[in-house]
């Protein structure tokens, strides 16, 4: 039946909802309140084509039918579309400036960034957060990062972040309060740059 | 989706872990990451109701309850002790909904909820600090409108309270505000610490654990990452000072703690002891004591002179 062949395509989302989403929000915290600090992926969970594991899980963990999501080309398989419409409930939006969750691949076409919302003055908390999918975290010395959550400073290195990057985060980082959080997400790794982190290139 | 934790002996009723359904925790989480990302930024959050009136932690419950995993160990406190009520009863409360480990000792949980006092002992980066917040907003009592109020942090308009601790000033000579004193988060938000004493307000500053607020009659949640700057208002030739005092705790001897006045009956005897009741009987097995300790003379003199 029609219904039947739909459903069997889907894979699985947490084992036990409650634990495995806890688990993963207390990794996204931690990384949030201490940018720069790299975390493992704590939970093993089924990924769609089009994402990985780091940014399922914290999708499957955040978002729900009060959450828009946009995904970038390169994201937007219908395996992708289908598994957060199905674990999540949540609307997906072709218009990024509508993302509550933006999710890229380091190597897509970045230039939507600067249309993603940041919030206004008096609700700086209604901007959207930018899940990056990059293929390797360590804390090698590309970044220097200061701010609040961070004793004296961080290292960060992301493979492949372009200039680019740089130039929207400082923008970025000007506007505060208002101001898009950034999640890395790699294979099995967590990390997060929060709007009121400083950046040294190094 | 959801699962039920069902711990009661008698099978008769059942909880999602922690109580709160996982809908109502996502959107307290996504709430809990604005509020980290925007230090000292009340952001808005559709608070439940709970099964305990407000005014009694609804607000750190609700965090807590979105925070808390199997693994954690909590404890919660409130001015100070482990013992009272409202202590007793959110313990249990997590104890049951969600089948945690529980802890008097302030090293051992990783997770603290408080009403109105900060641990003595220095915090680490691996615990949480949940304060429990009657009223979030800083400004509340001096513009009663929230729309002027927001308007006022849009634009960094913190006139007002400064003229506020300017009054004090003025009128006593000194800054007389002893709790609730407002701090500036990262030179950019002035924050309501809850009802704290001002005593520990430096605790706050650069602190190592990660500290969340939350309020749930105005359903507000904001948050302090570590190592933040929390500094408290004040001016030049005014600075910050916190209490002192001139006893010393009865029954461990601390000088360096929060005490509280026990009165001991109707001639103006009193007596001092530690707020925070692990320190103080941390210091106790230590072999720490105060003059009122029950092995100490005049301990034993009172207990000899109530006997008779």
């Amino acid at each position: 039946m029609t219904l039947q062949s739909q459903t069997s395509d889907l894979l699985p989302g947490f084992d036990h909802a409650a634990f495995d989403s806890n688990a993963v929000f207390r990794v996204l915290l931690d990384a949030m309140s201490r940018p720069g600090c790299i975390y493992d992926l704590p939970v093993s969970i089924a990924t769609p084509d089009g994402l990985n594991a780091s940014a399922t899980a914290t999708l499957l963990a955040m978002a729900d039918m009060d959450t828009t999501i946009w995904l970038s080309t390169s994201c937007m398989t219908k395996a992708a579309n289908d598994h957060l419409k199905f674990h999540c409930g949540c609307p997906i939006s072709d218009d990024v400036a509508q993302a509550d969750f933006a999710v890229a691949r380091i190597d897509d076409d970045l230039s939507f960034i600067t249309r993603l919302s940041m919030g206004n003055a008096e609700y700086p908390d209604q901007s959207a957060t930018l899940i990056l999918m990059v293929d390797d975290i360590t804390n090698a010395p590309a970044m220097k990062l200061t701010g609040p959550g961070i004793k004296d400073s961080h290292d960060l290195a992301i493979k492949n972040l372009p200039a680019s990057f740089h130039t929207w985060r400082a923008e970025n980082h000007h506007m505060f309060p208002c101001g898009v959080d950034v999640i890395f997400a790699s294979l099995t790794q967590i990390s997060a740059l929060s709007r009121t982190t400083r950046i040294e290139v190094i | 989706m959801e699962q039920t934790v069902n711990y009661s002996a008698d099978g008769a009723t059942a909880y999602n872990f922690a109580y709160l359904d996982e809908q109502t925790k996502r959107m307290i989480r996504r709430a809990l990451l604005k509020a980290v990302a925007i230090p000292g930024y009340q952001v808005p959050f559709a608070g439940r109701e709970m099964p305990m009136p407000y005014g009694w932690g609804t607000g750190g419950v609700q965090v807590t309850a979105a925070v808390i995993g199997p693994n954690d160990t909590l404890k919660v406190i409130d001015q100070g002790a482990d013992d009272t009520t409202n202590a007793v009863s959110i313990r249990q409360f997590f104890a049951k909904t969600a089948n945690v480990a529980t802890t008097e000792k302030t090293a051992e949980a990783s997770i603290i909820q408080t009403r109105h006092r900060i641990p003595e002992k220095e915090l680490r980066e691996d615990q949480v600090l949940v304060y429990q917040v009657p009223i979030p907003e800083p400004l509340r009592f001096l513009e009663p409108r929230e729309t002027e109020t927001r308007k006022m942090h849009a634009l960094e308009e913190y006139g007002l309270m400064h003229v506020k601790l300017y009054e004090d000033i003025a009128r006593h000579g000194h800054i007389a505000t002893t709790y609730a004193y407002p701090v500036m988060v990262d030179d950019r938000y002035v924050m309501d610490p809850s009802p704290t004493p001002k005593f520990d307000n430096p605790k706050m500053n650069d602190m190592a654990a990660l500290q969340l607020f939350g309020a749930g009659r105005e359903k507000r949640i904001y948050a302090l990452p570590p190592y933040t700057k929390v500094k408290s208002l004040d001016f030049e030739d005014h600075p910050f000072e916190v209490q002192t005092w001139k006893d010393e705790c009865g029954m461990c001897g601390a000088r360096d703690s929060y005490l509280d006045e026990v009165i001991l009956d109707d001639q103006g005897n009193r007596m001092f002891v530690c707020s925070d009741t692990d320190y103080c009987s941390e210091r106790q097995e230590a072999g720490h004591r105060g003059p009122q300790h029950h092995d100490q003379p005049l301990g034993k003199a009172a207990r000899e002179k109530a006997a008779e």
